[in-house]
């Protein structure tokens, strides 16, 4: 008698969504947990280091304000400065954006939607799919954030907050989500991922401008609430806790969801 | 009288850039095979991704099983296999991942069929579709549009990149769906082999449908061409006077000539010659192509050459 082989069944578009980024979605994870590993590390040294607060304390104002780095003597100032000011954020988004775009457009481009949308699936549903595969990984990934500095927050005397750290890994992964369903409405409704990329990391750079620099230059002061890094990180959630100010994000990122469904149900699919 | 599978009406398609379709009109009714005919470019992708509704056309109607294939697209793609004429299918998945996902994506269907069709096409389920060969990716296709039995077979240049011998089991395929009464639209530059599977076919040129026939009639309409070679004097105007000859050309002692119609006064007139050599045969659709659409016949080169007389 032979065994029958463990056959490998895939079914729904949004497992294959999963599938087809499961490493890459492991190397983000990884490479997240090495950097909050490697800045909780020298965490210590730098805090009992006077020469380097000093040091720190010293840089222009608008420098520290743009990059959040005050306060590096405690550990939440110390997070986010060099975690959830930029860095954490920042690699959220790239992860959101790369794969947001590649939603529907990286499909077309390749040229594999034809024979997919040829299956009784309606352009709603195969949306719908793959941003929730988004929106999950997204999430995922970005859990990490507060999963390790949870873990090995007591060690390094971190002294932060289980809240305020569940806020700030929140709002990092609802910027990301919200980011990523930018660029998969840029996507769905042109077919372009190059298009739809460079569109959304444009705004994803102004919004940070405007969420950092607003306490420094005057005049953005009354444009701050128009920018999501805004009500995602520039309302400090490491130090406020958790707010009303992500549901902003939750707002948007459904706006752009019924935008990406309603634009690429209209559209004609791969055509120059 | 029940209602053609496929209709399409005045549909108009044009790209931005250029190309795409011109008024087409056409039917075609259940159990029928459906050869669709045109040179590169013509506009038989494009025809075939407006009925899939990948695209959507600027003017006209398409109705497949009497639905919209937008308003009505999962109720007609539930009954629809599609082969797509510029392939690429997800090459990461195995083969057997991705029938999974296709089978799941049409509601679940029975793996032992599914099986069935891979070991009649010969594909390894756990390869990587990446390392196949352009053949038994084309197989791939072919399997899953076949798999579950579709209603309705709309396939784009489906033999393409495959062998003679493939070829010719696709075919098989192909016959055997038609005779168990499902509808089948295949789009092809090689005559020989819409003439080996189709009753009707259609031919497309520069985005316009130029012809609608029967493969029947087509043939029937066409010329004759003969070959003969003569001993001894040779009167080429007698032969020219002949009804139906359209064309003639003598070379040394043998003369060619294309006659329409009766062959009767043919063999009448041969009959007052000393024959060294005679060949009478049917053109090909190629040759019928050739003399719908004049110069533009298709690039491809003809698979079956027809054997010359010596
Ligand atoms: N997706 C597209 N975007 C822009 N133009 C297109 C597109 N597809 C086809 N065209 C243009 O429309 C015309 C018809 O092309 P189509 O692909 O329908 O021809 P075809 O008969 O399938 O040709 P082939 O035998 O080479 O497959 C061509 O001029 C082509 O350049
Ligand atoms: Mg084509």
């Amino acid at each position: 008698m032979h065994h029958e082989r463990r056959a490998v069944m895939l079914h729904s578009v949004f497992e294959r969504a999963f599938h087809e980024q499961m490493r890459a979605l492991a190397g983000w994870a990884i490479g997240i947990a090495v950097y909050c590993l490697l800045m909780v590390s020298v965490y210590p040294t730098i805090r009992d280091n006077t020469s380097i607060t000093k040091l720190v304390d010293s840089y222009p104002k608008a420098f520290r304000q743009m990059f959040a780095i005050y306060d590096f003597g405690s550990g939440p100032g110390y997070l986010r400065g060099e975690i959830f000011s930029l860095v954490g954020p920042l690699l959220v988004v790239i992860l959101a954006v790369l794969w947001g775009s590649d939603l529907i457009a990286g499909e077309e481009e390749r040229g594999t939607i034809d024979i997919l949308l040829a299956n009784p699936v309606s352009r709603r549903r195969l949306c719908l799919e793959k941003w929730a595969a988004m929106t999950l990984g997204v999430a995922g990934v970005s859990a990490v954030f507060a999963v390790v500095l949870l873990a090995v927050g007591p060690a390094a005397e971190l002294h932060v907050g289980v809240d305020p750290l569940i806020a700030a890994t929140l709002a990092t992964a609802l910027l990301g989500i919200m980011f990523g369903t930018t660029a998969l409405a840029i996507s769905a409704g042109t077919g372009r991922r190059g298009l739809a990329r460079g569109v959304t990391a444009a705004l994803a750079v102004a919004a940070y401008l405007v969420s950092s620099l607003s306490g420094l230059v005057g005049w953005l002061g009354p444009v701050r609430p128009a920018s999501p890094w805004y009500h995602a990180l520039g309302v400090d959630p490491l130090a406020n806790g958790l707010s009303w100010h992500p549901l902003v994000l939750v707002a948007l990122t459904l706006a752009l969801l019924v935008l990406s469904v309603t634009a690429f149900e209209r559209r004609d699919l791969a055509v120059s | 009288m029940t209602r053609p599978v496929i209709e399409l009406e005045h549909v108009t398609k044009h790209y931005r850039a250029g190309g795409g379709v011109d008024d087409v009109s056409l039917e075609v009714a259940a159990g029928d095979v459906f050869g669709f005919l045109g040179p590169n470019g013509a506009g038989k992708t494009t025809t075939i991704r407006l009925m899939l509704d990948l695209i959507r056309p600027d003017s006209g109607r398409i109705s497949i099983f009497g639905l919209d294939p937008r308003a009505d697209g999962i109720a007609v793609r539930r009954r629809l296999g599609y082969v797509p004429g510029d392939l690429v299918l997800y090459e990461r998945l195995t083969v057997r991942e991705l029938l999974s996902h296709f089978s799941y994506l049409r509601g679940g269907l029975p793996w032992g069929e599914i099986e069935e069709l891979t070991e009649r096409f010969d594909l390894e389920l756990d390869r990587p579709i990446g390392a196949l060969s352009k053949g038994n990716r084309q197989k791939v296709a072919l399997v899953q549009a076949l798999m579950g039995r579709p209603d309705l077979l709309v396939l784009d240049e489906p033999t393409s990149g495959l062998d003679p011998l493939v070829q010719r089991q696709v075919h098989e395929a192909l016959r055997e769906a038609a005779s168990a009464g499902r509808t089948v639209f295949l789009s092809s530059h090689f005559l020989a082999e819409v003439e080996q599977v189709a009753d009707r076919v259609g031919m497309i040129r520069a985005g316009r449908l130029t012809a609608v026939e029967r493969v029947a009639d087509l043939r029937s309409k066409s010329v004759h061409l003969v070959e003969v070679r003569v001993a001894g004097r040779l009167d080429a105007e007698r032969f020219r006077q002949l009804p139906g000859v359209t064309s003639l050309d003598v070379v040394g002692q043998t003369v060619h000539l294309r006659i329409a119609g009766p062959l009767d006064p043919l063999v009448r007139e041969l009959a007052h010659h000393d024959l060294e050599d005679l060949s009478i045969r049917e053109p090909d659709l190629e040759e019928v192509f050739l003399e719908h659409f004049g110069a533009t016949a298709p690039t491809e080169p003809r698979r079956e050459a027809p054997t010359h007389a010596p």
